[in-house]
């Protein structure tokens, strides 16, 4: 009995030091974050507690083409970096060999530094960039000025190249790890039964790994949802993206803008917890759903 | 959770495991004392002669935080003046690039949490200086404490007595003077408009090709008030309310010149620039025809280095082009206030002034007056050659417009973006 219990409270006391910390550091910055949007700021002489600046936040106009410009980037560019991390981890996984060099590769993006992969993008496709140089030397186009717009451009395509190449090996990799754990036997037994290789990534793979395609998915997307560098260095002046905006009225000399800041944050935080919420939503119905068969 | 810890534990030895919690411990001490800060003894400098302030800064080590977006600038504080500093007296100066922004945010979090500084001495000025000034985040006044500002300086200047409009009082020191120009290549554009209204034509002769970073960029910012300037004047902005319905009536006009000019700008004014820096590179790919500069010398260091084509040259408008000063400050909680004040009087010597002037090293313009300088001191200006395509010191001078007071750039940023952008 003693035993028993002993075990069960001994990873929270081992875990105290770290999470006392991380709790304490998350919840003073999130509390700290929404008493700033609500106006009450001692350290510069704010004290009122008041709507107003949520309501200015919704009322001006970069607000509203920020946040949507923020979800659609967000949006396809993870959509774009799932489709292509599962499908390449898929066709990986059915190699009889590792590739390992191939996989090294592929994980190459992801310890480098968004700001990294900023400049890397922009040096490809801007329209001094490398390939319009490389279209004007083979005569494919006149002048480089003739190559698209990708980057600063409205749809926010250099944020969306930058992300996708960022995002794709991220989910590759959790993904390439689920899907090989998983028993080879049940993928022989079902090839012996005929299924072909498309009804095999359908009805064994992609259900087994949708959980983790699910989780690095939200991940994915909210990370892109709320930083700033990239949609910062590659995005369009308008419509400019949440996180840009707030960067702004944050780095505004007149630190009595400071709230407006802070209420783009919550919104910004607002909508990730949404999105978490959503995850465990979907997760139980999944599991129900796969239990009840 | 806890099965994957058990699992983790099982698999390590004994010893592992004291380690591992013993490092867990460790570092959550650390970070507590590191919360709890410790309470500095503040030496009273007023009372200490300049002799017993060199003494007690020797041996030290003073960070300097400051902009860090040019290379040439960073270069020369961490080889030039580290090493006078170091030489001189032995003081090891650390550069620490950063963003006024983040440097001021960083000094407020440090002034809620009571906490020891990280910074010595920062370089500031504007409505930055007016932001930190108004909400206690600097040292002072201690300008007059340095025997070289004593020497050196005319401390009866505007530019030395005001900062942007806003009384200096002493909490700054003057660092550098600065005055915006505009860069074209001369075999491109062999006569480069000198006033708006031909900046407007030259756009709709070659629409694309001219573009600015779009504020509150620094820079960007710096080229709207000189349009500003251009179409309806300087002189009423020096006493202006900071009230956003004052000043946007004041600037209207300019704001319909923007609007005009906005289908000939690069990609149509739809975007712009993030930054001056892309806006540089744009410039040496042949993407426009124009790039800007608040350093009016920046023109012959891009061409000595070989980023700008040979044939770019410095043009200002014949109204003339909004120039201003640039200071150092020391923060309410520099650790090492003396060792900042050691470095702050060595920059406002003649030798380190001079190393700032050469185009080689920064092009910055000096901040001394020249009636003060000894006669060797003044040879020691004329020695330094001024590189191609920047423009004469005094040219610059008799053409400079001063900036309008702090408190208006932000509102006139924000006029900008709702007018230009929403």
């Amino acid at each position: 009995m003693f035993q028993l219990k002993k075990s069960s409270i001994k990873p929270y006391i081992y875990l105290l030091p770290v999470m006392s910390i991380l709790i304490f550091v998350f919840t003073l910055g999130l509390g700290i974050s929404i008493l700033q949007s609500l106006g009450y700021h001692p350290g510069i002489g704010l004290y009122e507690v008041t709507l107003d600046y949520y309501r200015e936040v919704f009322q001006s106009a970069g607000f509203f083409s920020g946040l949507i410009f923020s979800l659609r980037v967000s949006m396809i560019s993870t959509v774009i970096a799932a489709v292509i991390g599962v499908s390449l981890a898929y066709l990986l996984v059915m190699q009889k060999k590792d590739y390992r060099g191939l996989q090294a590769l592929l994980k190459l993006p992801i310890i480098v530094p968004h700001l990294v992969a900023a400049f890397l993008i922009f040096t490809l496709f801007s329209q001094s960039g490398m390939i319009a140089r490389l279209g004007v030397l083979l005569g494919i186009i006149e002048e480089s000025r003739d190559f698209p717009a990708l980057i600063f451009d409205s749809q926010g395509i250099g944020i969306i190249l930058a992300y996708v190449w960022k995002g794709t090996p991220f989910i590759f990799l959790i993904v390439y790890q689920v899907l090989r754990s998983i028993e080879q036997d049940m993928v022989e037994a079902a090839r012996n039964l005929g299924a072909r290789g498309s009804d095999v990534f359908f009805w064994i793979f992609l259900p087994l790994s949708l959980p983790s395609v699910f989780s690095t998915f939200i991940i994915l997307f909210a990370f892109s949802f709320g930083s700033y560098e990239i949609p910062f260095l590659l995005g369009p002046t308008t419509p400019r993206a949440l996180p840009v905006l707030a960067y702004i009225e944050y780095t505004n000399p007149d630190w009595t803008n400071r709230p407006y800041a802070m209420a783009m944050n919550m919104v910004l935080a607002g909508i990730s917890v949404m999105l978490v919420w959503l995850y465990h939503w979907v997760f139980k119905r999944y599991q129900h759903h796969r239990k009840g068969r | 959770m806890s099965i994957i810890w058990d699992n983790a534990m099982k698999k390590m030895s004994s010893t592992k495991k004291t380690l591992l919690i013993g490092m867990i411990l460790l570092m959550t001490m650390f970070l507590f004392m590191a919360c709890a800060g410790e309470e500095e003894e503040t030496l009273d400098l007023e009372t200490m002669t300049w002799e017993e302030i060199l003494e007690e800064a020797e041996g030290s080590e003073v960070r300097f935080y400051g902009w860090g977006g040019d290379q040439a600038i960073n270069d020369w504080m961490n080889g030039f003046v580290a090493e006078q500093m170091m030489e001189k007296y032995d003081i090891t100066l650390e550069w620490v690039p950063m963003n006024i922004d983040e440097i001021l945010n960083k000094l407020q979090g440090e002034k809620q949490a009571a906490a020891r500084g990280t910074a010595d001495m920062i370089w500031i000025n504007g409505e930055n200086f007016f932001t930190a000034k108004s909400n206690d985040l600097l040292y002072g006044p201690f300008t007059e404490m340095l025997p070289n500002f004593n020497n050196y300086v005319n401390s009866e200047d505007v530019e030395v007595k005001y900062d942007f409009g806003y009384p200096t009082e002493g909490y700054e020191a003057p660092f550098g003077k600065t005055q915006f120009v505009m860069i074209y290549d001369q075999e491109q554009t062999p006569n480069p408009p000198t006033n708006h209204e031909a900046l407007l034509s030259y756009a709709k002769a070659h629409p694309g090709e001219i573009t600015f970073p779009a504020p509150p960029d620094f820079t960007g910012s710096v080229f709207v008030r000189n349009i500003i300037y251009d179409i309806v004047g300087h002189e009423q902005f020096l006493d202006m309310e900071a009230e956003k319905e004052v000043v946007r009536e004041a600037i209207a006009p300019a704001m319909e010149y923007f609007k005009e000019l906005k289908p000939y700008l690069w990609r149509e004014g739809e975007t712009y620039p993030a930054t001056l820096a892309q806006l540089e590179n744009m410039y040496a790919d042949g993407e426009v025809r124009m790039v800007m500069a608040y350093n009016s010398n920046l023109v012959s260091q891009r061409i000595s280095s070989g980023m700008f084509p040979e044939t770019s040259t410095s043009v200002i408008f014949d109204k003339g082009t909004v120039g201003n000063g640039h200071f150092i400050g020391v923060p309410f909680n520099s650790y090492n206030r003396v060792g900042a004040l050691v470095v702050i009087n060595e920059i406002l010597s003649p030798e380190v002034q001079a190393s700032k002037y050469n185009p080689d090293n920064w092009g910055d313009l000096p901040v001394l007056d020249n009636d003060k300088l000894r006669e060797e001191d003044r040879e020691i200006f004329e020695r330094v050659e001024l590189g191609e395509g920047a423009l004469p010191q005094d040219v610059l001078l008799e053409n400079r417009l001063p900036e309008v007071p702090a408190p208006l750039v932000p509102i006139i940023d924000q006029i900008w973006m709702e007018n230009l952008l929403d």
